[in-house]
C-alpha cells in the first residue's frame, strides 16, 4: 500500500516560492491500477516523483507498506526503490546499451550475478514480446518498442509497484493501446500495483480501477473510475472526461438532463420507450458511449419540453434505473 | 638543403617526433588522471547535479578557470620554481611534462564536465529510480553514456597538448617544436622548420582521424544507418525477409 499524507511541495525560485503540490493525500491499494489525471502543470509529475522520493516533499509523509520513506536513510531508500519500478514519457533508456543490457541494468545495480541477470533479461524480453530485439540499441527501436523495453527494465527486480509517468503520451493511439494492454496484463498476471499519471482520459478509462483528479496542485476529486466517469463533480474532471458534454449543455433553452447509462440500460432503447410511453418529445443534445472495465457506459444530454412533463420523465427514468442529473 | 637538415638527418627528425609524442601522450594521460575526476566533481556538484554543493563547485570551478586563463608561455615561467621543487628540475622533457599536466588538467576537467552535461537528465532519473547510488550512476551511466563525447574531448585535448609541447624548447626540452624554434630559427634553416611543420600536421591528422573513428565506432546511437532506424514494429518482418 502506498500512502501519501498531506504532501506539500514548494520550489524556491528568485520570484518567490511556487507551490507544486498543496496538501495532497491519497492511498493506493495493493493490486489496483490507480490513475492520477490532470492537465499539464497540475503537479502530476511532481506527485509521482514524491512516491519514490525522486522529489522530496517539503512537508508530509510518504509510506510504502507502512514504512515511512521520508524518515529513512539513503541506503534503505535505495533498497525500497528496487521494489518500485518506474517508466517515463521519454523512455529514458541507456542509449549506449542494447535492449538486453538495459534490462540487465537494474539487476547489476542490485548486485545480481551476470548469469542470473541474463536469464532474467531473457524472461522479461519474452514477457514484453521483444525477444528478437535483445541485441538492438534503443536508436534502432520504435517508440512502442522502447517503452516495452523500459517496462521490462522496470520489472527486472520483481517490484511490487510500478509508477508510470505519462508513459503513453509520446505514442500514437494504436501503440498506446498495446502498451496499456501490457500494463493491464502485468497488473492481472503478476499482481503488480500500478500508478498511472496521465492527461488523457482514454488511458484512465482503459486501465484504471480508481482515479484521482489533480488540479492546480490539489486533488479535487477521487473515486472509482466508473463513478468519477459517470458523475464528475469538479469542473476540471468534467472538462477532461467529456469536453463535448460541457459545450452541448451550454447552448439552448429549457431544462436539461444528463443521463448516464451503464450495464443493461446502455443496451436498451430507453429514449424511444420514453417517447412512446410518456408521449414527450425530447431533444438529444449530446450522446456518447464508452467501454470501461468491460462495461458499457453512456452519456446523453437531453433537453426537456418546458410544459410540466418533467415529472413524468423523471419517474420514467427512475423506473428504468437510468441515473440522471439536472444540468443548468 | 641546409647544414642543419643534413646534420639532423632522419634520426634527428625521428627523435623529434618521438619526443613530441612522448611528451604529448604522457602528459595528456596524466592530465586525465587528474582532470577526469575533477570534471566529474564539477558535474555532480553543480546545482542540477546529483549532489549539489554550490560552494565546492564554485571553488573548484574558480581554480580551474584561473589555471585555464594563464597563457601557457607565462605558466611555464611561473612554474619553474614549482617544477624544481616537485620534479627536481626545471629544464628538459620531465619538467615540460609537469608543466603540460598543470596546463592540461583544468582544460580536461572542463572538457569532461561538458561531455557529462550532454547526458540526458531523464536517464539519470531512471537510474535513481532503480536505487542506484551516486558512484554507480557515475560509473554505469554518466561515463558510458558520454563515451563518444569523452573520446572526442580526449582528441581535442591531445591536439591542444601537442601544440603546447612545441614550447618545450624554451626550457631546454626536446621534440619537433624545439627543433624548429631553438635550432632551425637562429640558423635560418627554413627547410627544417617546414619539415617540422609538416610532421606536426601529419601527427595531428593521425590523432584526429583515429580518435574520431573510435568515437563513431563506439557510438551506439548512430549504429543503424538513417532509414532503417525508424522501422516500425510491422516493417521489421520485411527487413528480415530481404536479409535471408
Amino acid at each position: 500500500m502506498i500512502e501519501l499524507r498531506h504532501i506539500t511541495k514548494e520550489y524556491a525560485s528568485k520570484e518567490g516560492t511556487t507551490l507544486a503540490l498543496d496538501d495532497v493525500s491519497l492511498t493506493v491499494n495493493d493490486g489496483e491500477i490507480f490513475g492520477i489525471i490532470g492537465l499539464s502543470g497540475a503537479g502530476k509529475s511532481t506527485l509521482v516523483r514524491c512516491i519514490n522520493l525522486l522529489e522530496r516533499p517539503t512537508h508530509g509523509k510518504v509510506c510504502i507498506d507502512g514504512e515511512e520513506l521520508t524518515a529513512i536513510g539513503k541506503k534503505r531508500l535505495h533498497v525500497i526503490r528496487r521494489n518500485v519500478g518506474m517508466i517515463f514519457q521519454s523512455f529514458n533508456l541507456l542509449e549506449q546499451r542494447t535492449a538486453e543490457g538495459n534490462i540487465r541494468f537494474p539487476l547489476e545495480i542490485a548486485g545480481v550475478r551476470r548469469r542470473a541477470a541474463e536469464a532474467r533479461a531473457k524472461e522479461l524480453l519474452e514477457l514484453v514480446g521483444l525477444t528478437e530485439k535483445a541485441k538492438s540499441y534503443p536508436s534502432q527501436l520504435s517508440g512502442g518498442q522502447k517503452q516495452r523495453i523500459a517496462i521490462a527494465r522496470a520489472l527486472a527486480l520483481n517490484p511490487k509497484y510500478l509508477l508510470c509517468d505519462e508513459a503513453t503520451s509520446a505514442l500514437d493511439p494504436a501503440t498506446t493501446d498495446s502498451i496499456l494492454q501490457l500494463l493491464r496484463r502485468i497488473n492481472r498476471e503478476l499482481g503488480v500495483t500500478i500508478v498511472v499519471i496521465t492527461h488523457e482520459m482514454r488511458v484512465v478509462e482503459r486501465v484504471c480501477d480508481r482515479v484521482a483528479v489533480l488540479d492546480s496542485s490539489k486533488i479535487v476529486e477521487e473515486g472509482a473510475v466508473s463513478d468519477v466517469f459517470s458523475f464528475p463533480q469538479s469542473e476540471i474532471a468534467k472538462q477532461l472526461i467529456i469536453p463535448e458534454l460541457i459545450r452541448s449543455a451550454e447552448g439552448g433553452g429549457g431544462k436539461k438532463l444528463r443521463l448516464v447509462f451503464h450495464g443493461e440500460t446502455a443496451d436498451s432503447p430507453i429514449i424511444s420507450k420514453l417517447a412512446i410511453e410518456c408521449g414527450v418529445a425530447v431533444d438529444i443534445l449530446y450522446a456518447d458511449t464508452k467501454r470501461i472495465d468491460g462495461k458499457t457506459f453512456g452519456h446523453m444530454v437531453i433537453s426537456l419540453p418546458q410544459d410540466g412533463e418533467e415529472e413524468k420523465v423523471r419517474r420514467f427514468l427512475e423506473q428504468h434505473q437510468v441515473s440522471f442529473k439536472e444540468e443548468v | 638543403m641546409s647544414r642543419l637538415f643534413i646534420q639532423l638527418g632522419a634520426e634527428g627528425f625521428l627523435l623529434g617526433v618521438l619526443e613530441t609524442l612522448y611528451m604529448t601522450v604522457v602528459s595528456t594521460a596524466a592530465a586525465y588522471v587528474i582532470g577526469l575526476p575533477v570534471g566529474v566533481l564539477l558535474r555532480i556538484t553543480d546545482k542540477d547535479g546529483l549532489r549539489p554543493m554550490p560552494w565546492l563547485n564554485r571553488i573548484v570551478g574558480f581554480l580551474v578557470n584561473i589555471l585555464r586563463s594563464i597563457p601557457f608561455i607565462i605558466l611555464i615561467v611561473a612554474l619553474i620554481p614549482v617544477s624544481r621543487a616537485i620534479v627536481g628540475t626545471s629544464i628538459g622533457n620531465g619538467a615540460m611534462i609537469f608543466m603540460l599536466i598543470v596546463a592540461a588538467a583544468p582544460y580536461v576537467a572542463r572538457m569532461v564536465e561538458s561531455s557529462l552535461k550532454e547526458v540526458d537528465g531523464g536517464v539519470i532519473e531512471a537510474a535513481r529510480s532503480m536505487g542506484a547510488g551516486t558512484f554507480t550512476i557515475i560509473w554505469k551511466v554518466y561515463l558510458p553514456e558520454a563515451r563518444p563525447s569523452l573520446i572526442v574531448g580526449a582528441v581535442i585535448s591531445t591536439v591542444t597538448v601537442l601544440g603546447y609541447s612545441a614550447m618545450a624548447g624554451t626550457i631546454a626540452g626536446g621534440g619537433l617544436g624545439a627543433i624548429a624554434v631553438t635550432q632551425a630559427r637562429p640558423s635560418n634553416a627554413e627547410d627544417v622548420i617546414w619539415l617540422c611543420v609538416a610532421l606536426i600536421v601529419i601527427i595531428v591528422q593521425v590523432i584526429q582521424e583515429l580518435g574520431m573513428l573510435l568515437a563513431r565506432k563506439t557510438d551506439r546511437r548512430l549504429r543503424s544507418g538513417g532509414r532503417k532506424k525508424k522501422s516500425s514494429d510491422g516493417a521489421d518482418l520485411k527487413t528480415t525477409e530481404t536479409n535471408s
